[in-house]
């Protein structure tokens, strides 16, 4: 079952009585190559070994990395199935577990019709999973209402990417190029501590005398050593990029050619871009002039530059638009297509890109393909074995599912491998909505705090008690290994969605043995799609340290580098994004007169529902704090360490003070990694953005209040 | 071994993840050994990460009354042997850069002994093993002083000259921890 991998020459140490199994951490979509370290005897997980070959991470890891093999024998882990009697969780059999679900499933879907059941997924789990989530809400219970946590998280770089160049694979170019580009051109990114093995390719290259800049409303790590530090207000990103696309026109780094060929839309852009004069774009985003010219010299002149970003631009009602211009400007630079040069987003969670691409999305089927397009629900009809007409309909956003829950549109759910009373924006309304459920089934391997909500909780393996395969933040397909068997009683979750599918009589469309049949599935049915993994095999990842899709034919390597020669959209030229300024949904007022934003910190990851149970990551991060500047404590009279209040017309929480000039004089930041009344969540904004429906996260207006003694 | 030790403090980005994978080294009882510190949080989010700089003549080992801390012949400093530190904490007050600590429960010093059980294999220290951003690197001596040649060269290309009152800027702000370059 197990394997540990190395090139030659490469010396791990293996102590005796011990094995090592090849593999990656569970966490963030950088999915460092790592060893697990089992001992033989007693076949459990004793530490972790790092794998100094993996291409991309060379055995470097981030602490939750370091930490991530202390979930696995864990002892707060859910080993038997839950139900809740009488408010009180008791443990049960699988037996009376599925019993339940079946009458409880069954009992609803007669009363009130099949879409009474919704499936909210996740992407921290293997593609194999992720691709079973969409097929599951759609033909194990026949379901139109499946939306899952990557509506967060992804959906705004889909949406700007596919606008723009056609198709959405997190990065165009493979970032072991990264080295050789000239600069890096970062926004809404806090990659030191989101992403932390990412900033050995950026000290390579800035070794070398490569640029970087950095716009963010707080002075991270990387903006620190950035040549400039673009300090916008949060939810500034359209003029800020519209302004600097203004600068690059001006100035004449537009490379013509390139745009002539490749590109639609220039006279609008150029028309648009007009009135963004260094002035007009500092007035907006409250960064100084000097600093936006400096920034866009420094990006036009260089040969070889890459536009990155991440959720700081993408969790805004303009998410899309920002993406779209941000992408614009590499355009505008001729950089896709070419070595060492592009765009790229830093994919928040270890399979966000993976598990965004095979039909756990309301409107997506496996590939890319889309539901509302009947040719492409004929072909994955056929692959699974259903009529076109079975297929349901496109269902609903993953916010916009608790509003149907409210209104008992939806009244029973499965949630699988996700945390939405912590992750949602404005989670009072989200709990109360999940409460009023009729019945709620939820998977996980921690009692998260929406399984507390749960009637029945079933008890699903970490990452290390199953095999499959996640796609990276490159877009390249790797390999999980299963290190151990699963802990206790718990079951993968492709194997309790074969289970309650069997009870629902929908078995025989879900008849796998091991996750490698369902890969095989899932290559056919991407077959042909954007997303093609019908050259992917588990073989040819080990071989070829990994393989990037698109990898259409059986003897296709991959494609590292897309857009080489033409883009995805229809005529294969790249729309260039015409769009004038748009503000945050919520202005500041009298009452609320300060900005919060929110993030991460390097020690926790999503919603904490793991991270919050390692030993040391708690120790560096207990509870959640609020970053302000010394200039604003002071106008409060507030002083470090201090508790204050933080409202918005949502809900409030009181919050420690970190005092830093590190941030904005007029931003508070606050990590979100906890629940319940340590929440920054009760206070964000849920106005979705027009096109990919994700959440304005990032900016809400915000009441600051000292705490009476 | 011929390998260095090698801190380049502007690096660190504050993830400590050093100081998780310290405690993953087999000998070190899953208590970790080096520190990460911010320089001041109020001015900016610099932080730098601190090991011990195994020093030929190491502070800790001279003032032990017990001579309970041994040097390996590659000259790595190890932890105080068990049946010989007495507890008086005298390396702790020692030691310039505060490496050696304390366990109260078993009344023993402990501290960073570069991952010996790897290094004397020619594995990497768990700690640069896994720093992400470089900061700490286990590398050769020749390495080393091409990186240090490297960063002045870096000046000269940026066309940067030092002056009167800041020629400390282009003094390499990092340094070398080395054994003996024979063995
Ligand atoms: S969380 Fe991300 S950066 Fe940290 S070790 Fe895991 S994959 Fe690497
Ligand atoms: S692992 Fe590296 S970057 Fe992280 S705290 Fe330690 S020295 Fe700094």
């Amino acid at each position: 079952m197990s394997q540990f991998l190395v090139k030659e020459g490469v010396k791990n140490q293996i102590r005796q009585g011990e094995k090592l199994v090849t593999t990656h951490c569970c966490y963030c979509g950088m999915q460092c190559g790592m060893h697990i370290r089992v001992d033989e005897k007693s076949n459990k997980v004793v530490g972790v070994e790092p794998r100094y070959d993996w291409v991309l991470t060379k055995g470097k890891m981030c602490p939750k990395g370091v930490t991530a093999y202390q979930t696995i024998d864990h002892p707060d882990r859910i080993k038997l199935p839950l139900i809740k009697k009488n408010g009180k969780f008791v443990e049960s059999s699988w037996e009376e577990a599925l019993d339940l679900i079946e009458r409880k499933f069954k009992e609803l879907q007669e009363k009130y019709g099949k879409d009474t059941l919704g499936v909210y997924g996740g992407v921290s789990m293997t593609n194999e999973k992720c691709y079973l989530v969409g097929k599951y809400a759609r033909v194990g219970l026949g379901t139109r209402y499946v939306d899952y946590n990557g509506r967060y998280c992804m959906s705004s770089a889909a949406g700007g990417f596919n606008k723009t160049l056609g198709m959405d694979r997190g990065s165009t170019l493979p970032w072991t190029e990264l080295e050789h580009s000239d600069c890096f051109f970062m926004s809404g990114t806090n990659t030191a501590e989101c992403h932390p093995t990412s900033i050995q390719w950026f000290w390579k290259a800035k070794d070398k005398g490569a640029k970087i800049i950095v716009a963010d409303p707080r002075e991270t790590a990387t903006a620190r050593i950035a040549d400039v530090h673009l300090d916008l207000l949060p939810g500034t990103d359209t003029a800020l990029a519209n302004g600097i696309m203004h600068l690059l026109i001006k100035h004449d780094y537009v490379d013509y050619e390139y745009v002539q060929e490749r590109c639609n839309n220039f006279a609008e852009l150029k028309e648009v871009t007009a009135k963004f004069t260094p002035e007009y774009t500092s007035k907006l985003t409250g960064v100084a002039v000097e600093k936006i010219i400096k920034a866009a010299h420094i990006f036009g002149k260089s040969p070889r530059s890459v536009v990155m970003f991440a959720r700081g631009v993408e969790q805004q009602v303009s998410g899309v638009d920002n993406v779209s211009l941000y992408t614009s400007m590499a355009l505008l630079r001729g950089q896709i297509g070419k070595f060492a040069s592009g765009v790229a987003t830093f994919t928040g969670q270890g399979n966000g890109q993976g598990g965004r691409e095979h039909g756990q999305k309301a409107d997506a089927l496996p590939g890319y393909r889309k539901i509302n397009d009947p040719k492409h629900v004929e072909y994955v009809s056929g692959v699974w074995g259903i009529k076109p007409e079975e297929m349901p309909k496109e269902g609903v956003s993953a916010y916009e599912m608790f509003g149907l829950m409210e209104n008992k549109t939806i009244r029973g759910m499965h949630v699988i491998c996700s945390n939405p009373v912590v992750s949602s924006p404005n989670i009072n309304y989200v709990t109360k909505a999940m409460e009023g459920l009729d019945f709620l089934v939820v998977s996980d391997f921690f009692l998260s705090e929406t399984a507390e909500l749960a009637d029945v909780v079933l008890p699903a393996t970490t990452w290390a008690e199953d095999e499959g395969t996640t796609t990276n933040i490159e877009g390249r397909v790797i390999r999980i290994r299963k290190v151990v068997e699963p802990i206790g009683e718990s079951k993968p979750d492709w194997e309790i969605i074969k289970l309650i599918s069997e009870r629902m009589e929908k078995g025989k469309y879900f008849d796998y043995s091991e996750p490698r049949e369902i890969f095989d599935e899932l290559r056919v049915a991407s077959k042909g799609g954007k997303a093609d993994y019908f050259g992917v095999t588990y073989e040819k990842i080990d071989e070829q340290d990994g393989v990037f899709w698109p990898a259409p034919t059986e003897d296709s390597k991959g494609t590292p580098s897309i857009f080489q020669e033409k883009f995805a959209t229809e005529d294969g030229k790249a729309n260039l994004a015409v769009i004038d300024y748009r503000g945050p949904a919520e202005v500041k007022s009298k009452e609320f007169p300060l900005w919060l934003t929110t993030g991460r910190v390097v020690f926790h990851y999503l919603s904490g529902n793991q991270t919050r149970r390692v030993g040391f990551l708690m120790e560096q991060c207990p509870e959640p704090f609020v970053e302000m500047h010394p200039e604003l404590a002071s106008q409060y009279q507030i002083e470090n360490g201090e508790k204050v209040k933080l409202s918005t017309p949502r809900g409030h929480m009181i919050v420690p003070v970190k005092i830093t000039k590190a941030i904005r004089k007029d931003v508070m930041f606050v990590p979100y990694h906890w629940g319940k009344h340590q929440s920054v969540n009760q206070l964000t904004n849920p106005a979705l953005d027009p096109t990919s429906r994700m959440p304005e996260f990032k900016v809400c207006a915000v009441k600051l209040e000292k705490l009476s003694k | 071994m011929n390998k260095i030790m090698y801190l380049e403090f502007e690096r660190c980005i504050g993830c400590r993840a050093c100081q998780a994978a310290c405690r993953e080294c087999g000998d070190h009882d899953a208590k970790e050994r080096n520190y990460v510190e911010y320089v001041d949080f109020t001015e900016s989010r610099q932080t730098f990460p601190m090991l011990c700089m195994q020093c030929k003549d190491p502070a800790c080992a001279r003032v032990c009354p017990a001579n309970a801390i041994q040097i390996t012949e590659e000259g790595v400093v190890l932890s105080a042997m068990e049946e010989k530190c007495i507890g008086c904490r005298n390396c702790t007050f020692g030691c310039p850069f505060g490496i050696p600590k304390f366990d109260f429960e078993k009344n023993k010093m402990y501290k960073c002994d570069m991952c010996y059980d790897r290094t004397r294999e020619d594995i990497a220290p768990m700690c640069a093993s896994v720093c992400p951003s470089d900061a700490i690197r286990f590398i050769d001596f020749d390495e080393m002083q091409q990186l240090r040649r490297r960063r002045t060269q870096m000046n000269l290309v940026e066309g940067k000259k030092p002056q009167e009152g800041n020629k400390w800027d282009y003094v390499p702000e990092f340094f070398g921890v080395y054994t003996d370059s024979q063995s």
